[in-house]
């Protein structure tokens, strides 16, 4: 319809796209680093499930969000904990593993929800925190710097990611066990050890990822809140190539279409519903075919260790 | 011989006491969403509640669920496993569910079986259907909507254009085009029932956009209410439920399902031998719906009349509401 | 006992000793009561047949398996390492038969895994690189450190090796099999370096099976045959003949092709021209003929078109440009089986990628290719009883050590999973055989015995194409020697005809008239 591409329309687009990515972006970075150890861990979408309903409860009790947000950090690392005993110790198949998390993870915190709330409540969040002279640039500021903390943080994120994977001891640890476990534990690098850190550290990422959702975008709960984002979130990662700076690049794609449709939808463009709900699930999958670079996969990705074995 | 009477009724009475204590009633019900959706499972389940206060409690009427059963095999299961134990009434609450129904209903001849939203009972004697003219509700949220918004931009949003959720929406753009033709109704699908985050995404792109008015199928509420939290001008309008208790200050008027009336008819229906073959549709006019205007919102006088008008006009029948 | 990988001067670790180490694996004893040391400065080549037993003892030394029983000394003080990183900070370095080498980082960030670093949390790659740059200055170890490692070539990946090994300050650095995957000039360099580190003060254990080498190398000998010590000696006392009969416990005679008149062509290659891995020409129209009863010696540096000849002629790649024949029947474009039909048999250079299953039993590797035909299948059905047989026969013809026909190929030593690929392909009596690196990695006795076999297979007309990157096998096989360089062949000599000097030449790119001046 009428000026479907004016200023305001770009800028409206660009902030809905920043707080859709603002989840993926937690989960995907937790999930690169589990990944770049050689841990997939799909049980992202169970962990964002049940911390995203520690960090709303405990809020909700608490009335501190900065509690709710330690809780969902808490539930992460404790459901990292259990990820990687299965998974690196006992050396389970991960795919399956992870799908136990995932399972347990979404029926646990409906049960809590049922049992500890019962109905759709909602909380103050976290609230716009425009930053100094940043936010009063015309459009940019209202479109990147007028947002909560939890989303400057989802993309702060990305760059100390990455200096972390490239830059230091700990992330050249995490890459040679993700690409040559044998390698790593030859120089005396416990390959476990490195593993549980990485799927932890991954796991609490994914704990903020649920909390993003329930105390900051959202302001509530209920079941299945997620609704299968974590695992968008492992497929990002692929498509990133296992990097932070490719995730996000997948992130702000998929947000951005998704963002797109909707503005079609609102302004009145003449494509049909279901195609424009399509539209980003259908770009990711070609996106995946046609970007994922296998030569960057962590060569022993879903590999348990086992020393001796060449 | 008075004396006898009396006796021989005494014993009759502590005999149906005794009975109603060793076989209460039975009724199982099996929902695509949680019992606390503050929509259209919650409805059915509220209405069951109040039954069942109704009846003397849980030793008169016993009601056994199984929600979030959006898996259709699952539910389908779910289903028969109630036929299979007995109980009087098997409520099979979702549009989805029709095909299960009509296979089980003719393993169960004595089983009633209750399924809606829809019409169809599929001629089997066993089965009701049962639906709501929510084109109704909507009309009368569209008049309000269309007295209140001062952007004269409205959105609406919900996950799939089917069923009540459609009819809904249709009557609410009859009643808003019945005020003002000069406003402009935006339509967004999100495509998934339980994706909240895209939800809230879509109520946020009417906001920006300058909607101050939102309605939409009920599961869309909670989007909405994540949108209005940064933006607090903003009006909700919802149905299925009235879901004033989720945000008070947001929440103008809900169009409420009540299956009581339905609830109460099938099951003397069914004790009186009769175990389906109708089709109920909740309206105005016999109170299955109802206008639940939130207390707590400073309703204008002359929207209040308005609404109240239109109520009036659709019961009877001056108003006609094109589903 | 220094960890400092920035203490300048060599590091030096004490006398080292292991007592009575005995080591089990489900069904093996790898090691039993093995006494071995090694006195600082010294060079101890520990010397054994695969499987052995080698590996696992040094696998021990260096923390990666705890001993069943014995001990480990050093000084005279008793150590436990529970893991490498005990052991490296004991000042020992090994330097694996499969390189521990991480493709996707950099020469660098390899060498600086694991260690601190002086800008924690930071990698110190500016240091780092300058302190390799030091060591490869002092050891004569060309490499770049800023090169990934997948881009570098074998012989550079083992530089890596060594350099890890001395930057984290160890003393005595245990090298396996070094010079298995080298090429002579290498070998060479390697050995220079050797010295090198003996000189500055290193203690060294060297395995290796190529006996002058030992000779060339070594102070003391340690012979180990079945996990047991056959013997300590000192290298300038014994000779070749014994150490052989130590290892393999018989005498073994070199081998030597009679003189045989070659037959009609079986193997025809014309004007072949094919793409490598990297997208480049890897095969530049490539002409050559093969007779019956005729061993043809493909030699060159690694990576100059030898694989990718091989792989055209067993149909793993499709050939660009030129035509194939095998006993005048076209095949250029045939499937494997239509090449296993037309008497075509292929020993692979990776074995276990390309010429066997790892998780597949001994027998049903036997049966990779004919699984489908009589008198092993009738229909759809598999006759098992002969195919037992069969396997049975192959096993005990090629003496190939397995537990059972049902052990999974994965537990052979190498140079019985190559016996076995050998069986395969020869009971099939074929007309060609390709055999590509069939000694790569394979100790003394079963090397004697391929060698043996595919001269017998000469004598019975079979036309040969060997490729192999060591001469010394090449020179004693071949009744012809092609040398091949960025994808040509750049002359042909006689057996006889040409000096390991003169061939070396060639396979770095001297025309042959030249070479032969020389
Ligand atoms: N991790 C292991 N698990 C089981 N058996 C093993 C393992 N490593 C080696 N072996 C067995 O131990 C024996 C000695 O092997 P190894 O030390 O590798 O010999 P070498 O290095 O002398 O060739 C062989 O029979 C081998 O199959
Ligand atoms: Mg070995």
């Amino acid at each position: 319809m009428k000026g479907l591409i004016s200023l305001d329309v770009i800028s409206g687009i660009i902030h809905t796209m920043i707080g859709l990515a603002t989840p993926f972006l937690y989960a995907a970075i937790g999930e690169t680093f589990a990944q770049s150890s050689g841990v997939v861990n799909l049980g992202v979408d169970g962990i964002m499930l049940l911390s995203a309903f520690a960090a709303f409860y405990v809020s909700l009790v608490s009335g501190s969000l900065a509690l709710g947000l330690l809780a969902a950090a808490v539930v992460g690392l404790l459901m990292g904990l259990l990820m990687s005993l299965v998974s690196v110790t006992l050396k389970a198949e991960q795919g399956v593993s992870g799908i136990g998390l995932y399972m347990f993870g979404l029926g646990m915190s409906s049960l809590l929800f049922k049992v500890l709330i019962g109905t759709v409540k909602t909380i103050d969040g976290f609230k716009p925190l425009p930053i100094p002279f940043l936010s009063d640039i015309p459009v940019v500021g209202k479109m990147l710097f007028r947002t909560n903390i939890l989303v400057y943080c989802a993309f702060l994120l990305v760059p100390l990611a990455w200096w972390v994977l490239n830059k230091t001891t700990l992330g050249l640890k995490i890459k040679a066990v993700g690409q040559a476990p044998a390698a790593a534990d030859s120089l005396g690098i416990s390959v476990n050890g490195i593993r549980y850190l990485s799927v932890c550290i991954g796991s609490v990422l994914a704990g903020i990822a649920g909390a993003s959702l329930s105390i900051s975008l959202l302001n509530l709960f209920q079941d299945n809140l997620t609704a299968g984002q974590g695992f968008i979130a492992v497929a990002l990662v692929y498509f990133g190539g296992w990097s932070p700076v490719g995730v996000l690049g997948g992130a702000l794609l998929f947000s951005i279409v998704n963002s797109f449709q909707l503005w079609m939808q609102v302004l009145g463009a003449k494509i049909p519903s279901n195609i424009a709900v399509m539209l980003p699930y259908l770009l990711t999958i070609v996106a995946l075919t046609i970007s994922v670079n296998r030569a960057r996969q962590p060569a022993a990705l879903n590999k348990p260790f086992e020393r001796g074995e060449s | 011989m008075r004396l006898r009477r009396a006796f021989i009724a005494f014993l009759l009475a502590v005999g149906l006491v005794g009975a109603a204590v060793a076989a209460p009633f039975r009724i199982a019900v099996v929902m695509p969403s949680a019992t606390t959706d503050m929509a259209f499972s919650q409805s059915m389940w509220s209405a069951l509640m109040i039954i069942q206060k109704e009846m003397g409690g849980p030793s008169a009427l016993e009601i056994k669920y199984t929600d979030n059963m959006y898996n259709v095999p699952d539910a389908a299961a779910a289903i028969r496993d109630y036929a299979s134990q007995g109980f009087d009434i098997v409520i099979a609450h979702g549009s989805q569910y029709g095909s299960s129904v009509q296979e089980i209903a003719t393993d169960f001849p004595q089983t009633t079986f209750a399924w809606g939203t829809d019409v169809n009972t599929f001629g089997l004697p066993n089965v009701y259907a049962y639906t709501a003219a929510a084109e109704q509700g909507g009309f009368v949220n569209g008049v309000l909507a269309a007295k209140l918004t001062k952007s004269r931009k409205i959105g609406v949003t919900g996950p799939v254009e089917v069923g009540d959720a459609k009819t809904y929406i249709d009557g609410f753009v009859q009643g808003v085009m019945s005020v003002n033709k000069g406003i402009t109704v935006s339509k967004t699908w999100t495509g998934s029932f339980s994706d909240v985050a895209l939800m809230t995404a879509a109520a946020k792109t009417h906001i920006a956009n300058g909607a101050d008015v939102l309605t939409g199928s009920s599961q869309s509420v909670v989007g909405s209410i994540g949108a209005a939290q940064d933006n607090g001008h903003v009006m909700w309008f919802g149905t299925q439920a009235d879901q004033a208790s989720l945000a008070p200050n947001l929440v103008v008027c809900s169009q409420v399902y009540d299956w009581t009336g339905m609830l109460r008819e099938i099951i003397a229906q069914h004790k009186a031998g009769v175990l389906g073959g109708k089709t109920y549709v909740l309206t105005l006019e016999n109170k299955g719906l109802k206008m639940a205007f939130n207390p707590s919102y400073r309703l204008p006088g002359f929207a209040k009349a308005a609404a109240e008008r239109a109520i009036k006009g659709i019961v009877d029948g001056s108003i006609k509401v094109q589903p | 006992m220094s960890a400092n990988a920035r203490s300048d001067g060599a590091a030096r670790t004490g006398r080292v000793e292991m007592r009575n180490i005995v080591k089990c694996f489900p069904g093996v004893r790898a090691n039993s009561q093995v006494c071995f040391d090694i006195d600082p400065g010294e060079v101890h080549a520990l010397l054994g047949e695969n499987g052995a037993g080698k590996s696992t003892l040094m696998r021990q030394l260096y923390g990666m398996y705890q001993p069943d029983e014995g001990e480990i000394l050093i000084d005279g003080r008793r150590l436990v390492f529970r893991s490498p990183a005990d052991a490296i900070r004991a000042g020992i370095g090994m330097i694996h038969q499969h390189f521990m080498l991480v493709p996707t980082l950099t020469v660098a960030q390899n060498v600086a895994l694991g260690q601190p670093s002086a800008r924690a949390p930071l990698v110190d790659i500016k240091g780092v690189t300058e302190r390799i740059e030091t060591l490869a200055q002092e050891y004569g170890l060309k490499v770049d450190p800023r090169a990934y490692v997948w881009q570098l070539s074998v012989g550079e990946q083992q530089r890596v090796e060594i350099l890890k090994a001395l930057y984290r300050g160890a003393g005595l650095i245990i090298l396996d099999e070094p010079t298995a995957v080298l090429t002579p000039q290498e070998v060479k360099d390697l050995f220079e370096t050797l010295r090198r580190m003996v000189a500055e003060g290193h203690s060294l254990i060297f395995i290796s099976h190529k006996l002058y080498e030992v000779m060339a190398i070594s102070d003391r000998v340690t012979v180990l045959r079945d996990g047991k010590v056959i013997g300590t000696k000192l290298t300038r006392e014994v000779t070749r003949d014994e150490l052989v009969k130590m290892m393999v416990g018989r005498e073994v005679k070199e081998v030597e092709a009679r003189p045989l008149t070659p037959g009609p062509v079986r193997l025809r290659i014309r004007g072949l021209s094919a793409m490598g891995d990297r997208g480049t020409e890897a095969l530049k129209d490539i002409d050559l003929d093969i007779r019956s009863g005729e061993i043809v010696g493909l030699a060159g540096v690694s990576g100059n078109g030898q694989r990718e000849l091989a792989e055209c002629l067993a149909g793993m790649r499709r050939p660009l440009a030129g035509t194939i024949s095998a006993g005048g029947r076209d095949i250029g474009a045939a499937s494997l089986n239509e090449r296993v039909d037309a008497g075509m048999a292929y020993i692979p250079e990776e074995r276990m990628r390309d010429g066997a299953i790892r998780e597949f039993s001994v027998q049903e590797n036997v049966f990779l290719h004919d699984r489908t035909k009589a008198p092993f299948a009738r229909g759809i059905f598999l006759n098992f009883a002969k195919m037992r047989s069969h396997a049975a026969a192959l096993v005990r013809d090629f003496s190939v050590k397995t537990a059972s026909l049902d052990t999974p190929i994965k537990n052979l030593s190498g140079g019985n999973i190559q016996k076995l690929i050998m069986a395969r392909e020869l009971s099939r009596k074929p007309m060609v055989l390709v055999a590509a690196q069939p000694t790569r990695g394979v100790d003394i006795g079963a090397t004697d015995y391929i060698h043996q076999r595919l001269l017998e297979q000469r004598e019975s007309g079979t036309a040969i194409l060997l490729v192999s990157e060591d001469l010394d096998e090449i020179r004693a096989l071949s009744d012809r020697i092609a040398v091949m360089y960025e994808g040509r062949i750049i002359g042909i000599v006689e057996r006889g005809e040409a000096s390991v000097e003169q061939i070396g030449l060639m396979m770095a790119g001297v025309a042959m008239s030249d070479a032969m001046k020389g």
